[in-house]
């Protein structure tokens, strides 16, 4: 039978015209719209597998208002046959669980779930830009009963009906082996998304969107929309950026535009202070009654991270908000934490000493590596027995997708990525009434631009804590706790996914992290194997000062740097006096790992490079000229302001 | 998928006035004579009207004949004409000329934007069932065995800068179409391939150009009123025996557009007409508009100029030229929109002819070029046949040809009076008069409040272009380009350029070498027609790359 390729895509805004209207959720009537980005990649993912599925079925989805309608018409030309729109106003105001569910009812609905017998795939993009949660395409796998790989680059069908999916992980990547049906997220760095030929538009144009209401797909409308999401946004605050726009440098050639960036360097204010994200304090709290909704929810639950054989960073960093949490909920809520794997049990230690009281250990040979699967289907397990308040993850590519899977399966809300925890109180003046006490997930969305509180309404409370935002727990030697040991049901079905190879770099240079200044090379710096790159960081530490040279993931990809100088999502996360970045594009993953630097240098040769918008200063040029020029600068003594440490 | 076909009756590659109204115009008497045929529209911009810009201001009678049934305030100008006078510029000083020169009144016209007008233009050509794809560019006409013209394609796209397939390759569309009409404007890339291997230019002058820049503003109120309509002479680009003037019309909402338009039949290698506008900007007469304004948006485009004898055939079996494509603009008003639309009308007439009689031969074709010449088109060109060439050897010959021509009825003392290409025109850096423009203003600087850089007005246009294509603006004669257009001419494209698409960058040798940022690039042609020795080739990029002009 005919394989079908199922793309669930969304219509965003473009991020320069985003609003948000007052009530905290997205208007979206009056800005310009495009495809979500990393779902144009899923779209063309399905159009590369129809490559070896020549008669493959084509069809595109999506859920949201009628002008989604544009989007579904762009993928059709791009080569699409079949469009749906799950288009109904009981949806507005859907979070997460809920839009995963409307969206698999959908699926449902047009015959296809874990049990049919077409053959069929589902692409999605990794996360969307408007949203950024990253759950939907987990929830959409879960509640289809169809394994999942999500953060994936590049897939390949091989010849005995399985798909091959470049997994992208922190340190490296995965090679994933999925059988189908299954259901495949990309991460907008692969295969670029094809242009609509002028065929295809004119094919989209006689070909009908099928619009479905919720009623048509038997969607209860109990679980959808606002009321039936598990998850609200309780208060959503602009964030100001401290950072003011970019300085470039002008001039003719790069000894003109390298003076003119000395001048601005040396007079340009543009040291970042971090602000204080206070929340405005709204109206006086009204004379409500306080319920305590938990019943008997109790204590918070964190999964700790293994990887390289040692619990993972983010993982312990996860323990510090854990830590405080308790501590504001007081009446003695520990801190358990589930481990995972095969032979882990001298990791609890690790836990004990940075703040877990219990560790409750899951040892199997099967489960030496992550698989979202049985993960999920674990730690589902445990927190059905043990009924916490709250449940953490760090919001690394595994977290992210395991704690939505997850929630589908305990119906929790799951907020992603957050910034902020803590515990509050929540004022429902419908029904005049005080919850408290109630987790508060602060989390950045429209690229950073705004900080979302969202607050959860079904035990346990979930959230990812985005990692490098949390410091490491002091480690208390000796402290210790109990271990108690859980044994699982696994399910055969969870290991249908088979790991073929996992590349993971490892961590430590130290000195990056300690560096006053790193000199970063991209794909634009590879020209000469970021010879220049390198040379500029040689240059500065010769005058004393604290630089080491990084890169962007590309780069590493490539093997022109090692994994342990990746900046990043999937890497390490810096915060030098002065940042350079070279031949750096700007994704946002990249951004992630480098925005807080006191003072960000930027030189691409592209001047639309989204870079720019991050940094303080700009030169606009080839590397190959610029970087030169900067290094001769160094050697006549231009440090970038940073003080000498003296020579190492 | 790949290499896919699609059949048509009509292909109209274009969708400014002149496209559009062809396609208006067929459409109607198709009906109206009770036949059925397919019309496709395809136009390069990522929607109708953002390639276009224009003044603009425009005549409106044409607008009634083009669409009968649409009262003249439903179609979307912006204010009608309320005054209308021409200033002589001097370094400081301005003067109100006193009297209009013949051919350039206003009275009852309107300002617009242009793109807006083709907006309008496009929704009603829909409405009649003309199919309007935009976002995709035709690269090739397609020909048959016998060489006869039988549609176009997209152009190939997923490829990296050398040409090669990348993983999403796609071949362009084939669409083959029993009529082509080539409306693609100024400079149009593939009516220069029709007019060469047709050879219709024949006999005729070789087309001139200007190169016009223009920015719109919002302006604090009181600065200008809707409908105020300004010309300049004179200053900066009489200084170096240019031909050119600005403009400034006054725009409802407290907007205003204002341009300078060159001819680019000037000799100083180093002219630079963007940066002659912002020098235009400082002019007190000039800046008075601007004073407390703010610049919106920014764009350039070229016109051909050439008038009556530079007109090519405007036919051959299968396939028509109207608009710009062809030259249809009258000089000294620079209004070439009311004759792009009468063209397409014109030609929508041929059109039916052929579809009439199922024969789309040059015998059928003929009867478009036979009505040009027997309508107001021809009036309004033939009065003035003379007038541009008058002015190739400067300012003060130019008036007094045009003085001749006035009392002859347009032929002047001399006859047809002969065009060079503008490529012909430029200097090299030794011959050219000094001081050189760039000389002259070596020390021009922006305060990016009355006046900017090009890249920032770069910013102002919205353009973008795909990173993954073939760098759509070719060097012909890589071998000769350096020691030529870079050592003799002195690279005259980085400073034509009104987008800084060119630089020439030095290295620390000493050696000189072209980079071409073809990201910038605003379609407006001039590197075409300019470049010394024809040395560059203007292709078209992908489909939707380019300008997006809002309100031009």
């Amino acid at each position: 039978m005919a394989l079908t390729i199922i793309s669930l895509i969304k219509q965003v805004p473009l991020p320069s015209e985003m609003r948000m209207g007052d009530d905290g959720l997205m208007d979206r009537t009056k800005a310009k719209s495009i495809i979500n980005v990393d779902c144009q990649f899923g779209l063309e993912a399905g159009l590369q597998l129809k490559k070896k599925y020549p008669d493959a079925r084509m069809i595109v989805c999506s859920m949201g208002p009628q002008s989604f309608e544009t989007a579904l018409r762009t993928a059709l030309s791009m080569g699409y046959d079949e469009a749906y729109l799950l288009s109904d106003r009981k949806l507005g105001g859907s979070d997460t669980f809920a839009t995963g569910l409307a969206l698999a009812t959908l699926l449902k609905h047009l015959g296809f779930d874990k049990d049919s017998k077409e053959p069929f795939i589902v692409f999605a993009g990794r996360q969307t830009s408007d949203g950024d949660t990253a759950h939907v395409p987990s929830q959409v796998a879960e509640n289809l009963g169809i394994p999942q790989a999500t953060f994936v680059e590049r897939i390949e069908a091989d010849d005995n009906g399985n798909v091959m999916a470049r997994r992208i992980i922190e340190g490296g990547y995965q090679e994933l082996q999925l059988p189908i049906p299954c259901l495949i997220s990309l991460t907008p760095t692969g295969v670029a998304p094809r242009k609509p030929s002028l065929s295809g538009a004119i094919k989209a144009r006689n070909t009908a969107v099928t619009v479905l209401g919720v009623d048509d797909i038997h969607l209860s409308t109990e679980k959808i929309g606002i009321s039936g999401s598990p998850t609200i946004v309780a208060n959503v605050q602009n964030i100001v950026s401290d950072r003011p726009p970019v300085m470039m440098a002008e001039g003719q050639g790069e000894k003109e535009l390298v003076d003119s960036f000395m001048a601005q360097f040396d007079t340009g204010g543009n040291v970042l202070e971090k602000k204080d994200e206070k929340e405005k304090k709204t109206a006086e709290t009204p004379d409500f009654p306080i319920l305590d909704k938990r019943g008997p929810a109790k204590g918070i639950l964190t999964w700790a991270e293994v990887t390289n054989g040692k619990i993972a960073r983010p993982s312990l960093e996860l323990l510090n908000p854990s830590l405080k949490l308790a501590k504001e909920l007081g009446n003695d809520t520990k801190i358990t934490t589930v481990l995972i794997g095969k032979n882990v049990k001298p990791l609890a230690k690790t836990l004990f000493e940075h703040g877990s009281d219990e560790v409750i250990l899951v040892e199997n040979d099967r489960l030496e590596e992550y698989l979202v699967m049985p993960f999920s289907d674990i730690l589902a397990q445990v927190i059905r027995k043990r009924n916490p308040e709250i449940a953490l993850f760090a919001a690394t590519t595994a977290g992210r997708e395991l704690a939505p899977r997850i929630a589908v399966k305990t119906g929790s809300g799951v907020t992603a990525d957050c910034t902020g925890l803590e515990i509050g109180e929540y004022v429902n003046r419908k029904t005049k009434e005080i919850i408290r006490p109630i987790l508060h997930s602060r989390r950045p969305t429209y690229g950073d631009s705004k900080l979302a509180t969202i607050l959860g309404f079904v035990y346990p409370q979930m959230s990812t804590a985005r990692p490098g935002t949390f410091p490491v727990p002091e480690e208390q030697p000796g402290r210790t706790g109990e271990i108690s040991v859980f044994e699982p049901e696994l399910n055969e079905k969870d290991f249908a996914v088979k790991i073929h190879k996992t590349v993971r770099g490892e961590g430590g240079l130290q000195s990056l992290l300690d560096a006053d200044v790193i000199i970063s090379g991209g794909r634009g710096a590879t020209g000469d194997g970021l010879k220049l790159v390198k040379e500029l960081a040689a240059a500065l530490k010769e005058k004393g000062i604290r630089a080491e040279w990084a890169s962007s993931r590309v780069v590493v990809d490539e093997g022109l740097a090692e994994y342990a100088r990746q900046i990043g999502q999937t890497g390490r996360t810096v915060r030098p006096k002065v940042y350079v970045a070279i031949g750096i594009f700007g994704a946002i993953q990249h951004i992630y790992g480098m925005k807080e630097s006191g003072k960000i240098v930027a030189v691409d040769h592209n001047p639309k490079a989204s870079i720019f918008h991050h940094a303080d200063f700009g030169i606009v040029g080839e590397y190959e000229d610029i970087v030169p020029e900067l290094i001769e600068r160094v050697k006549n003594g231009f440090t970038f302001g940073v003080e000498p440490v003296g020579k190492d | 998928m790949d290499n896919a076909t699609v059949y048509t009756d009509v292909l109209i590659v274009g969708g400014g006035p002149s496209g559009l109204s062809f396609a208006i115009r067929l459409a109607d008497s198709l009906k109206e004579k009770g036949l059925k045929r397919r019309i496709l529209l395809i136009d390069k911009g990522n929607s109708i009207g953002s390639h276009i810009i224009s003044g603009a201001v425009i005549r409106p009678d044409v607008f009634g004949e083009l669409l009968p049934d649409v009262p003249i305030d439903q179609i979307p100008f912006d204010s009608k004409v309320s005054s209308d006078t021409m200033y002589m510029l001097s370094e400081k000083g301005s003067l109100k000329v006193p009297f209009h020169p013949p051919y350039m009144g206003n009275k009852g016209n309107y300002t617009a934007s242009l793109g807006e007008v083709c907006r309008f233009l496009a929704k009603k050509a829909e409405e009649k069932g003309v199919e309007i794809y935009p976002g995709f560019a035709m690269s090739d006409i397609l020909y048959d065995e016998r060489g006869k013209v039988i549609g176009a394609k997209t152009i190939d796209t997923g490829v990296d800068h050398h040409g090669n397939k990348l993983e999403n390759f796609q071949e362009g569309t084939r669409v083959e179409a029993k009529l082509t009409v080539f409306a693609e404007g100024t400079r149009g890339s593939l009516a220069k391939k029709l007019i060469e291997k047709f050879d219709l230019q024949k006999g005729k002058n070789p087309q001139i150009y200007s190169l016009g820049c223009k920015e719109v503003w919002s302006v604090p109120e009181g600065n200008i009123v809707p409908g105020e309509v300004y010309h300049t002479m004179g200053f900066p680009a009489a200084n170096f025996g240019v031909f050119g003037g600005g403009f400034i019309y006054g725009l409802k909402d407290n907007k205003v557009a204002l341009g300078l338009v060159v001819g680019l039949d000037y000799a100083d290698p180093t002219f630079d007409t963007h940066d002659a506008f912002q020098i235009w900007k400082t002019h007190p007469f000039v800046a008075k508009f601007l004073k407390g304004g703010r610049m919106l948006e920014y764009g350039a485009k070229t016109l051909p100029e050439g008038g009556y004898y530079s007109l090519p055939k405007l036919y051959v079996a299968n396939a028509l030229l109207i608009g710009d494509s062809a030259g249809f603009l009258a000089m000294p008003a620079l209004k070439g929109i009311h004759l792009g639309i009468r063209s397409g009308m014109l030609a929508a007439q041929a059109a039916l002819t052929a579809f009439q009689r199922n024969d789309f031969s040059e015998n059928t074709l003929k009867t478009y070029e036979q009505s040009v010449k027997q309508s107001s088109i021809h009036t309004e060109l033939h009065r003035t046949r003379n007038f541009r060439q008058g002015f190739m050897k400067g300012m003060i010959p130019g008036v007094f040809h045009f003085g001749t021509q006035l009392v002859t009825g347009g032929a002047g003392f001399f006859g047809r009076l002969k065009t060079h290409p503008d490529s012909e025109a430029t200097k090299t850096l030794a011959q050219a008069k000094k001081p050189l423009f760039k000389e002259k203003y070596k020390d021009l600087e922006f305060d990016k409040v009355l006046t900017f850089d090009k890249a920032t007005n770069v910013y102002y246009t919205g353009v973008a272009h795909d990173d993954h294509q073939v760098p759509h603006l070719q060097i012909n004669d890589p071998a000769t380009y350096n020691a030529v257009n870079i050592q003799e001419y002195g690279a005259p494209c980085q400073y034509y350029c009104s987008a800084e698409v060119y630089e020439v960058h030095t290295d620390k040798e000493g050696n000189q070498e072209l980079r071409i940022h073809f990201e910038n690039c605003l379609h407006c042609k001039t590197c075409d027609i300019k470049e010394p020795a024809g040395g560059i080739t203007w292709n078209v990029p992908n489909g939707g790359n380019g300008p997006d002009y809002k309100y031009m």
